[in-house]
């Protein structure tokens, strides 16, 4: 036996050469231009203007930008009401995919379908189906006979801001329920035989059982759907490209057209803005969840 | 016998209405390839058949889409794999390993990771110029591997802590070394979660747009979603039989993926695997 | 910020590639994969006559995306791509970055004589601060489509003059016309948000006396004349109703021409290029178009807003003179004319629109030449892209219904003068 000290930092050199290649990657491809991007913010970094070092400058105008604002709010609610129905559905799809059915894998791919086709396609189809005048909704919805004229779906905020919201629930609840999927089987079968024996019924096996053991799962959904939520961007700038009246503006559609409009400076604030929107709210998940305990 | 059929019933319920929202668009982007013209819910239009959007797609030189797909299949295979390999050594040493902080190493990476990528494909853009890799793979595949290892690395976390402890501390007291424990006791076992990140990871990169738009200049390397968005015109004149032929035909490699894979899925985890 | 980039270098330990031993020059450009084609072939010649090299680096045609792929080379000075296409909007922010080299000394020395260009456009878009540093390849100006057939079904002898007119001829036939096609509308132009919303409120306006008004380094917008045409706009769409809908949320240039092709409308605002596609045989509307330029208000005159592609040549370029070389080509007579005749372009050279072999083949270019003769350009601004951010919000917001003109202009303006406060030069 070796004495305990070196097998300590036997294992900690283990430990630290199993998560280096990691850190290369993540440092080199991500941290780099994200220090970058923290410290253009700082600068009067436009194209057309001589570069100046102005702090905090970029931010005290965004905080006086009530477009920035209305953006905000709009990736607020789109985060807000997106995320909770894809959560909803994938665990629904994610317990029917996990059922021993006859064509089950077959239904796996299906659900799947929706996540493999690129964003910028499937915001294609969606516009199409959002179409006015030839569009999939109208034409099935009139032929269905619940509305006597199209409606022109995008028209209203309230209607585009659900139009978004549907098209982005199609897309990622596949990935929701995928990663659940994975979750849900690492759980053994022993724990739904006992709860059958406790004649625990349908909902209460599963918050007794499913719900507490899914969890890890949960969480790194619900942090990976916020932070795609918060960014979301191929959706809205095919469908509505902010309209109508720049409504339907996200976060990073509005940081997009300062930066091909020439202003490095403002546009990398307003990433840094996200950024931080995004950490606070990763805090509070990862609190609410306790799940440094979950892994420890 | 009675809450058996209830089951059964809601099952069935649950399963047409995932069936129909999952795939009525695509029924939708089948058709519409398969159409001359895009607007044949209108009333005055038809809908006219035909497969010369798919010839089209797959036999025009100058739209090169077989090149796309080339490349989207081997960057995207590529970056996936070594991100799934990487994550998972890194996963081990988080669940399993005494490693100090890994909770702020875990939170770390994933924090990096919330920047909006237009913000980043600047740098990442002067990065590669420096070195000269434009239009390559590895401009795409290195960037790539970055960019999915969060979700890779935060998966697999997740899905190693749900397995079993004693499996590996067996297996230590039987003296076999930590690489030895990670490729025969932890990835046999882990196998449906590494393939489910690994097809996640795939279609990450399968469907990324904007550091293939900046990072590639021809077939030679650009991929799917880029170059479908060069089918347009200069008038933003859509040629939706082409793009929609041309996505349907992008979908069959993940659907094949999909199908392989879907097996290991299900019969990684048997119980006679968790008790070793 | 340059020291991360050193760092990851130095980590890196990679040779870089060798350094090019032939100058190639790289060409960005965008369009649809039968415009490469073409593009291509001109390529072709080019190399074969001079003995220089050029790539081709293929541009996505959406702007925002083509604009970002030029911006960020050239932010990180790098020498690739060495010439490029530009669309008349992005030129002064190119220019003002210093990106652009001038071409004042080539062109005099070539003994190349402007005036063979429209002279609006070369004036008012391709100089900035007396240097000129770009030349038009493409025109593009606003024009009206009507249909021939109706118009004489309905004994009027010429396009409406006047906007108020259009509405007029719009409210008689289009109530006719329902009564077979319940889908028919009077008018159909670009209204969703994005920068062509911008292109027709300028036509609105402009017709109307109005505009964007520049006076002691101040921009006007709230004018009388600019509210009474962005409520003119407004409606068209809610109070005479001869405009669909969907006009403020998806009547792009192609919803537009899609619209009209399939005859369900009876005047079209459009680019020139819609004429083409709708002369094409799958068209409903096949010989049954005419082409005007736009109405105007009773006291204003027809403008076109001024559209179109400028080739440029990069201030980073290593091969300033053999992109020079083949700028000289693509403004050539003969490859704008092939430009015309394949592709449908309209060249900025005058004297294609008098050439024969082009008239017979396109017989409306003598009229376009009128039009292209009038259009005037977005204001020439580096940061005019915010502007048009600004713009294209409150106007979308007007045709949404959601703000009054009045309203929605006297807030645009409070904050195009933010804009302008923020990127005036020190």
């Amino acid at each position: 036996m070796l004495p305990k000290g070196t097998e300590k930092s036997k294992e900690l050199i283990e430990a630290y050469s199993f998560i280096s290649p990691l850190l290369l990657f993540i440092l080199l491809f991500i941290f780099v231009p994200v220090v970058g991007t923290i410290v253009t913010s700082w600068f009067k970094a436009t194209t057309f203007l001589s570069e100046k070092f102005i702090f905090f400058e970029n931010y005290r105008l965004l905080f006086k930008d009530v477009n920035f604002w209305q953006s905000a709010q709009f990736t607020f609610l789109f985060i807000l009401v997106s995320v909770p129905i894809e959560l909803f559905l994938g665990i629904l799809f994610a317990l029917v995919l996990n059922c021993t059915i006859p064509l089950r894998g077959l239904l796996r791919v299906c659900v799947l379908i929706p996540w493999a086709i690129p964003a910028a396609i499937s915001a294609r189809i969606w516009e199409l189906i959002y179409n006015y005048n030839y569009g999939l909704l109208n034409f099935l919805f009139m032929k269905l006979g619940i509305i006597p004229k199209p409606i022109n779906w995008l028209g209203t905020s309230l209607g585009a801001f659900f139009s978004l919201i549907i098209a982005d629930v199609w897309k990622t609840t596949s990935f929701v329920a995928i990663i659940l999927l994975a979750g849900l089987q690492v759980i053994p079968e022993e724990l739904y035989a006992q709860a059958q024996v406790d004649r625990a019924d349908f909902l209460q096996r599963f918050y007794r059982v499913t719900l507490p053991l899914l969890k890890p799962a949960i969480i790194v959904v619900l942090l990976f759907r916020t932070i795609d939520a918060l960014r979301v961007f191929d959706l809205i700038y095919v469908i509505t490209s902010g309209g109508p009246g720049g409504t339907t503006t996200s976060l990073s559609l509005y940081a997009y057209k300062y930066f091909v409009g020439g202003d490095f400076g403002y546009g990398s604030a307003l990433s840094v803005i996200l950024f931080l929107i995004a950490f606070f709210m990763s805090i509070v998940y990862v609190k609410l969840a306790g799940f440094s305990k979950e892994i420890a | 016998m009675k809450e058996e059929r209830k089951k059964i019933i809601l099952i069935l319920l649950i399963s047409i209405f995932m069936l129909s929202f999952c795939l009525l668009p695509v029924i939708y982007m089948v058709i519409i390839s398969l159409s001359k013209n895009p607007d044949f819910l209108s009333a005055e239009k038809t809908l006219r058949f035909t497969l010369k959007n798919y010839f089209d797609v797959l036999s025009v030189r100058s739209l090169h889409f077989t090149d796309y797909l080339k490349n989207s299949i081997a960057v995207s295979t590529i970056s996936a794999a070594l991100s799934v390999f990487i994550a998972a050594l890194a996963a081990y040493s988080i669940t399993r390993l005494n490693l100090p902080g890994k909770v702020i190493l875990l939170f770390f990476v994933l924090v990096v990771s919330m920047f909006p990528q237009i913000s980043l494909v600047g740098w990442l853009f002067k990065l590669m110029a420096e070195l000269g890799w434009i239009n390559t793979y590895p401009a795409l595949i290195l960037p790539y591997i970055g960019w999915i290892l969060p979700l890779s690395l935060w998966i697999l976390v997740s899905y190693f802590s749900q397995l079993p402890k004693e499996l590996d501390k067996q297996a230590l007291i039987d003296g076999c070394s930590r690489w030895q424990i990670l490729f025969k006791v932890l990835f046999p076992v882990a196998l449906p979660g590494l393939f489910s990140t690994f097809l996640l990871a795939f279609i990450f990169a399968f469907n990324e747009f904007m550091f293939a738009l900046m990072l590639t200049a021809d077939h030679k390397a650009r991929t799917i979603p880029v170059g479908i968005a060069l089918f347009q015109g200069l008038h933003g004149e859509i040629p939706w039989g082409n793009i929609m032929s041309a996505a349907t035909i992008a979908t069959l490699p993940v659907i094949i993926l999909t199908i392989v894979f879907q097996k290991r899925i299900v019969q990684g985890l048997t119980r006679g695997a968790v008790k070793g | 910020m340059r020291f991360f980039l050193f760092v990851l270098l130095g980590i890196f330990f990679l040779a870089s590639c060798a350094k090019k031993e032939i100058k190639v020059l790289t060409f960005a450009v965008g369009g649809a994969p039968n415009e490469i084609d073409v593009w291509e072939k001109f390529v072709d010649e080019f190399e074969h006559n001079s003995g220089i090299k050029v790539n081709i680096l293929r541009q996505p045609t959406d702007t925002d995306q083509r604009r970002q792929g030029l911006v960020i080379p050239l932010k990180a000075r790098k020498s690739d791509p060495d010439i490029f296409l530009m669309d008349v909007a992005w030129i002064a922010q190119f220019a003002a970055s210093g990106w652009l080299k001038p071409l004042d000394d080539y062109v005099k020395e070539d003994g190349i004589d402007a005036r063979i260009f429209f002279s609006n456009v070369v004036n008012l878009a391709d100089k900035y601060k007396g240097n000129l540093i770009a030349l038009p390849v493409y025109v593009d100006g606003g024009l009206l489509y009507y249909r021939k057939d109706l118009l004489k079904k309905y004994g009027y002898t010429k396009s409406p003059s006047t906007w108020q007119e259009l509405v007029d001829y719009c409210l008689r036939v289009q109530g006719d016309v329902r009564k077979y096609n319940p889908d028919f509308y009077g008018f159909v132009w670009q209204g969703a948000q994005y920068e062509g919303l911008v292109c027709n409120f300028l036509e609105f306006t402009g017709s109307n006396n109005g505009g964007i008004i520049f006076e002691d380094g101040k921009i006007l917008l709230n004018l009388s004349e600019n509210v009474e045409a962005a409520r003119f706009m407004c409606d068209l769409i809610h109070k005479y109703k001869i405009s669909p809908a969907n006009t403020f949320t998806e009547m792009r240039e192609e919803e537009v021409r899609i619209f009209f092709q399939q005859g369900n409308a009876l005047f079209e605002r459009n680019w020139p290029y819609a004429w083409a596609l709708h002369q094409s045989d799958d068209s409903g509307v096949k010989d049954k178009v005419g082409i005007a330029p736009l109405p105007h208000f009773r006291s204003g005159k027809s403008i076109a807003t001024l559209g179109g592609w400028h080739i440029g040549i990069s201030r980073y370029s290593d091969a300033k003179k053999e992109s020079w070389e083949f700028v000289k080509f693509v403004i050539s007579y003969e490859t704008q004319k092939n430009l015309t005749l394949k592709l449908g372009w309209n060249p900025a050279r005058k004297e294609i629109y008098q050439d024969k072999e082009v008239i017979k083949k396109i017989p409306h270019f003598v009229d376009l030449r009128t039009i292209f003769e009038n259009t005037y350009p977005r204001p020439n601004l580096p940061y005019y892209t915010q502007i048009s951010e600004v713009l294209q919000r409150s106007l979308n917001a007007i045709l949404a219904g959601k703000l009054s003109a009045g309203v929605a202009l006297k807030k645009a303006e409070e904050e195009i003068q933010n804009v302008t406060q923020r990127y005036r030069e020190e």
